[in-house]
């Protein structure tokens, strides 16, 4: 390699940074055509692999593992160098992860559509693709751990504890969930039984939220905004306290989303209380967020990407504050399976990971280019569009969900259902309309940027970062 | 105070200030307009949802028992009374951090005068077809927006940007005590005070 040891190795944090983008349009695009096949079934067209079965599993594991993902490498690879004053440790491992990562997202985007799934949500890729991501996921660690083992600045910046805390995470998670038996080459049986299964799926399934959505996402947060803002982090101590909190708190809430199921009673209610303990760390972090924000006024009214910063921390504040909300018991019985699940995740996903996602990369790319940003005002398109577009989306599935909800509680004097369930699925014709129309417009939004970043890196060079030549005192 | 009703729909920042500059008391502004104002959506829900009910696709027309719409209504009405106060109280708790100073009663009415577009729309109500009242709803929601950001720099006195960010955290808790309200409302109905239906004209066989 020519590369000498006093600059950073940015090859693998540009190649994670443009394929975001890219998959970012890919799980958008997949996302706004199953939400159009909700309203207009049609658009199946009669073809398997085109159904919304098929597909849903394709837009989740698109916009989480490759968007989202990528994202998360990209960002952690960047942060932990530059806050480290170190190379990146093992740069041909980092290259492992990026290609390993991509041929992953490539094996779920061929075998989902085939049918071929474990059912498990969010962990529907075989078991063949599972031994990849544990093999891609242990060269991660291996890169971002031996980094910091490897630092030159004595302090382990809170991102970094972030960032840390979601790898290992993911990776128990992923393992113990993933255990299972195959009995052929695409066909594996779950290692678990019964309710312990659903147990085992939702504690992976709830943490993955917890985890590599929010944990990884506060570490994006912790040196993005800060940098973006040229402010120190408001309160240093809140953010170490929050973190552990939020670790230790998320691991329990899982079994909300198993209420009024085959688990035992006392396991419910645990995940309910935990979910309500969560509020307070989830809090801290927006807390922290916005207050960093807060002395960068002046900044705001020239900044755009500051913009979608704050926007996607308040963001996280509401989804926070609605999901302990929504693990109430009570709550729970009326909100489950309707469409309000599904407005509660899209704020969080697209209003708190995605914007502060973009966000980072439109600090990040044109850094990488050494470039200006080719044009401000297209990001201030890209924030309206997107804003406007979250906003109709979470409106029209608020009220879907709770008229779901109690659509499906009604009864008549005589004690029959006041409607049947296809009437239900009939009545939410016009919000999964508008719910198109909302993804439609945060996919125009994804559009413009990627238009607006190529603008700005095409025919650039990639930059040189050259590593500050002693540490200073923190 | 209905005066102002008009200057704020055109002539918004003007408007502010005038409604600034007359530093109505908590009780003016209460007996004067919120009590009057809240009264517009939960009367229109209780006469839509009563007396013309509403149809899901081709199903028959539903309509809400009266005792049960009139209880809803009550806890809607409240709900908006205390919801105005308390964003006011949180507005002026919050106050400090973007360096504004002001009496508790300018922040109760600046969390007032913003919501008007949203207790106007209740007469929506009246005719209850829940997408064209989501749309509707929304463009009001619209103009909510846009008066609390243009009213917040006027009525804390404060700079622009600075207002901005406040607003955003306004904002961000109204959507907070939204949801808090969905979340109490599906308590409540499962505590007795759930909506009772009423089908319409067509009797179901067996009925």
């Amino acid at each position: 390699m020519q590369a000498s040891n006093d600059t950073y190795d940015m090859n693998v944090v540009r190649q994670f940074s443009i394929m975001t983008i890219v998959w970012g349009l890919v799980g958008m695009a997949v996302g706004v055509l199953i939400a159009a096949q909700l309203a207009w079934p049609v658009l199946n067209f009669d073809l398997p692999w085109l159904t919304y079965s098929r597909l849903r599993p394709l837009h989740t594991n698109a916009v989480i593992f490759a968007f989202g993902g990528s994202a998360l490498f990209a960002t952690s690879y960047y942060c932990v160098q530059r806050t480290c004053h170190v190379r990146l440790f093992a740069p041909r491992l980092a290259q492992f992860t990026f290609w390993g990562w991509q041929l992953v997202i490539v094996l779920a985007a061929v075998t989902l559509p085939l049918g071929i799934t474990s059912s498990k949500e969010y962990a529907e890729l075989e078991w063949p693709i599972d031994i990849l991501i544990t093999a891609v996921w242990v060269s991660y660690a291996v890169v971002f751990f031996g980094t910091l083992a490897t630092r030159r600045v004595r302090h382990i910046y809170v991102a970094n504890w972030f960032f840390g805390a979601f790898i290992l995470a993911v990776a128990m998670l992923h393992v113990v969930n993933s255990a299972a038996l195959p009995v052929s080459m695409w066909k594996s049986y779950s290692a678990y039984a019964g309710v312990q299964d659903a147990m085992v799926q939702w504690w992976y399934g709830h943490n993955a939220v917890g985890f590599f959505l929010t944990a990884g996402f506060l570490g994006i947060m912790y040196y993005f905004i800060p940098k973006q803002a040229g402010r120190p982090v408001y309160s240093y101590r809140l953010s170490v306290v929050h973190f552990w909190a939020l670790v230790f708190t998320y691991i329990w809430a899982g079994p909300h989303h198993l209420h009024y199921t085959a688990l035992p009673d006392w396991a419910q209610s645990l995940g309910m209380v935990f979910s309500l303990i969560l509020l307070a760390p989830s809090w801290g972090g927006m807390i922290n967020g916005i207050m960093t924000l807060s002395g960068a006024w002046e900044k705001l009214r020239t900044d755009p990407v500051l913009r979608f910063l704050i926007v996607s921390v308040s963001f996280y504040g509401m989804s926070t504050f609605e999901g302990p909300m929504m693990a109430i018991k009570t709550v729970n019985a009326l909100s489950h399976y309707t469409d309000w699940t599904i407005g509660h995740v899209h704020s969080g996903a697209l209003g708190w990971v995605a914007l502060i996602s973009l966000g980072a990369m439109y600090y990040l790319i044109p850094k990488l280019f050494d470039r200006e940003l080719y044009s401000l005002k297209l990001v201030e398109v890209h924030f309206w569009t997107a804003t406007i577009g979250i906003v109709l989306y979470i409106t029209a599935m608020w009220v879907a969900g709770i008229m779901q909800g109690l659509m499906w509680r009604a009864v008549n004097a005589d004690g029959t259902l006041t409607y049947s369930f296809v009437e239900s699925v009939q009545a939410m014709h016009p919000f999964y309309v508008i719910r198109f129309a909302g993804g439609a417009l945060f996919l125009t939004g994804t559009v413009v940027m990627a238009y607006n970043l190529w603008k700005t890196v095409a025919g650039a060079q990639p930059a040189t970062m050259t590593i500050p030549a002693a540490a200073p005192a923190h | 105070m209905f005066g102002h009703l008009w200057g704020l729909f055109f002539d918004t920042r003007q408007e502010w200030a005038l409604i600034r500059s007359r530093s109505y008391t908590i009780g003016q502004l209460y007996f004067g307009f919120v009590l009057l104002v809240a009264l517009i959506p939960p009367v229109c829900a209780v006469i839509g949802t009563t007396q013309i009910g509403w149809q899901v696709g081709a199903g028959t027309v539903v309509k809400l028992s009266l005792r049960s719409a009139i209880a809803i209504a009550v806890l809607y009405y409240l709900a908006m009374i205390v919801g105005v106060a308390g964003i006011g109280a949180m507005v002026h708790w919050m106050a400090r951090t973007y360096g504004a100073e002001q009496p508790l009663s300018q922040c109760i009415g600046l969390a007032a005068f913003a919501g008007t577009p949203l207790f106007l729309v209740g007469l929506m109500q009246l005719y209850p077809v829940l997408w064209l009242n989501l749309l509707v709803g929304m463009a009001a929601l619209g103009l909510n927006i846009r008066l609390l950001y243009i009213g917040v720099p006027v009525m804390m006195d404060i700079p622009p940007e600075r207002g901005f960010l406040f607003a955003s955290a306004i904002l961000g808790l109204g959507l907070v005590a939204l949801v808090a309200f969905l979340a109490g409302s599906a308590i409540l109905w499962d505590f007795g005070l759930a909506p009772e239906f009423v089908a319409g004209a067509v009797t179901r066989p067996g009925a």
